[in-house]
């Protein structure tokens, strides 16, 4: 709202209806001093008795801003303290007091020179609204008491006797003023110490709520607990209407009990169905909290705080190692099961301890093998050429040809295939192709059916001794045999063509079920 | 001295072939005959449903990611004794199936002998 220069303010607002005609006269010629301010704080008119303390004209002020005209002479904390003061009262629409104000306002000397001069006040800022029960202006009361001030600073001890205060003095100047100054010092600690509190509740990591009265009618929440309702309009509803999904769940009955009885109630891991979204599901949470009874003075419970957190991801994460600890439980165990049983077929067509321990501590290698080519990719799964490299390296990559396409087998697949790959390769080098100089092995292998995709690979040795079938299927042979069919749910021939051994297989690969 | 269980057929639900390979090594050594070895619970409800003949059961808890229980609940029906093997432990099994005859992975020639005699209640000769 902005000041019309030539208007009168008391005038318009005495014709609004706002204020009479006498009570503007009697505003005139009160000798206390009153200044009425816009609320964008210009002056829109002041008493006789104002502009006799300020030595002001009614012309030079109108239509200024009360802090252009009076700025405190440059400090700003004084100026910060009235300015706040304005803004409490445009905001709360409650009058606002400033017991003691330390504030320099220009004045001219005997001379007739401005000057900035030191000056103590007691002000009052109230708002005067209009029908609409709008602020149309603050109304200024100051009380110059700087004189009061000074005297009780005279009468302070200064030299080494000090002087006893006169009763005057004690009332008045001393004490009295004192005792304002110190009011106003811890109504302004205490405010910033509140601000702080209530900055500190909101911010909390940890949700909270005041409810009141039996019903438990929301107050207060802070932001983390507005978040774990999903933001809902709750203020001043009582909890069953707010939150009505909490019906049967027992939180409304821990609150009842909690306000009937005045014992705290503490829940750990509650589980909790809460709607976060407008329409959608209920959210499954688990809460740490406790429900603790606020009690008026007399003792009687008169609410609820409401505090806790939301432990939900501790439990999916504690639910999730229980997990993982049971699966690599079945996973060592299935695992030594293996090596049980491979220790167990290895030592039947062993006799002798030492090719016992070379055959056995082989087989574990190539297992270790494929585990760590596993690990590489986090246990999603192996390269085929890498399984294969691996189990074939110490043979020369001249002698063992590979060719085909990158495939990403299981872990499943890799560790049937790992081991498939070690029992041809030690047979090779014990029988076939890789036990004479110049023998070799290509494995050539393709995917075929895209859509739902399976391996087809051939190990053909070439250049080594003539093939004789083997009468009796050893350990190797049934291994092959059993892993491809029984595992991977694919085929297998092995043939015995004199010119060199020759293994067929055929494996389907999005079989989707690990082991 | 004869062997107890000689001569009883046992199915054996097992999805590693090498844990099943040893399975049907010990129970060759007991005198028992193999069946299966089976590596999916389809297979061995078609199996069952198709009335072949057996004296007891080794049941693998885990084949190949599904529970082999739907496989126990035919045979409990049908009064066919059997034992589990899980390399979970008795506590990996549902509350329904405490109790009930289990072996540990990785077990002993001794073990799967023992928990057979038991289940099959054949009394050591």
């Amino acid at each position: 709202m902005r000041h019309r220069k030539s208007g009168c303010a008391l005038k318009e607002l005495a014709k609004s209806g706002g204020l009479s005609v006498d009570l503007a006269s009697a505003f005139d010629a009160s000798p206390n001093p009153y200044t009425l301010l816009t609320p964008d704080l210009r002056f829109a008119g002041m008493n006789r008795a104002y502009l006799d303390v300020t030595k002001q004209t009614r012309e030079g002020l109108l239509g200024r801003h009360i802090m252009e005209a009076y700025d405190g002479a440059g400090d700003t904390a004084n100026a910060d303290q009235l300015r706040d003061s304005f803004e409490r009262v445009l905001v709360t629409g409650e009058p606002h007091h400033i017991a003691l104000l330390h504030y320099a306002i220009p004045l001219p000397d005997e001379n007739g020179v401005w000057r900035n001069v030191d000056k103590y006040w007691s002000c009052t800022h109230s708002p005067v609204t209009d029908d609409d029960g709008q602020i149309r202006y603050i109304l200024q009361h100051t009380t110059d008491v700087t004189e009061l001030q000074l005297l009780r600073r005279q009468t302070r001890p200064v030299g080494a006797v000090a002087e006893p205060m006169s009763a005057l003095d004690a009332i008045v100047s001393g004490r009295l003023l004192q005792r304002a100054e110190d009011i106003q010092a811890s109504n302004r600690r205490l405010e910033s110490e509140r601000n702080r509190l209530v900055e500190m509740f909101m911010q909390a990591p940890g949700f909270m709520t005041v409810l009141s009265g039996p019903d438990h009618v929301f107050q207060l929440h802070n932001q983390a607990y507005a978040q774990l309702i999903g933001h809902r309009d709750i203020i001043g509803k009582p909890v069953r209407v707010a939150l009505p999904e909490m019906e049967g769940q027992g939180f409304y009955e821990f609150l009842d009990g909690v306000f009937a009885t005045g014992e705290p109630y503490e829940g750990r891991q509650s589980r909790i169905q809460i709607q976060q979204i407008p329409d959608a599901p209920l959210v499954e949470a688990w809460l740490n909290f406790i429900y603790q009874p606020i009690r008026d003075a007399d003792g009687n419970v008169v609410g609820i705080f409401v505090q806790g957190h939301d432990v939900t991801s501790d439990m999916v994460a504690a639910e999730r190692q229980k997990l993982m600890i049971d699966e690599l439980n079945h996973r060592v165990k299935n695992t030594l099961a293996t090596v049980q049983s491979i220790a167990m077929q290895t030592a039947r067509t062993h006799a002798d301890p030492r090719t016992f321990a070379e055959g056995f501590q082989a087989r574990l290698i190539a297992l270790s093998h494929t585990h760590d080519l596993l690990t590489r990719r986090h246990w999603e799964g192996a390269d085929l050429r890498d399984v294969l490299l691996h189990e074939t390296e110490a043979h020369g990559s001249t002698r063992v040809v590979l060719n085909g396409p990158a495939v990403i087998l299981s872990p499943a697949a890799a560790l049937s295939l790992g081991m498939i790959f070690h029992e041809l390769a030690t047979n090779a080098a014990k029988y076939g192709a890789l036990s004479s100089g110049e023998g070799r092995v290509f494995v050539d292998w393709a995917v075929a059916n895209q859509a739902d995709r399976r391996l087809t690979l051939e190990w053909r040795e070439l250049d080594g001794p003539p093939v004789v079938e083997p009468d009796r299927r050893g350990f190797g042979t049934r291994l092959i045999e059993r892993n491809i069919r029984h595992d991977l749910a694919g085929d297998v021939k092995l043939q015995y063509p004199t010119d060199g051994f020759h293994a067929e297989m055929s494996v389907p690969l999005d079989r989707g079920s690990p082991t | 001295m004869t062997l107890p269980l000689s001569g009883r057929k046992i199915l054996v639900i097992e999805d590693e072939s090498l844990v099943a390979m040893l399975l049907e090594t010990i129970l060759e050594d007991m005198g028992c005959e193999t069946v299966g070895p089976i590596s999916n619970i389809d297979e061995a409800l078609t199996v069952i449903a198709d009335g072949t003949a057996f004296d007891g059961a080794l049941l693998d808890v885990n084949v190949a990611g599904r529970e082999v229980f739907p496989v126990a609940e035919v045979l409990k029906e049908k009064g066919v004794p059997f034992v589990f093997s899980t390399g979970y432990g008795e506590g990996g099994l549902p509350p329904e199936w405490r109790g009930q005859a289990t072996i540990q992975k990785p077990f002993t020639e001794a073990t799967v002998c023992d928990a057979l005699i038991k289940a099959l209640g054949v009394t050591p000769a």
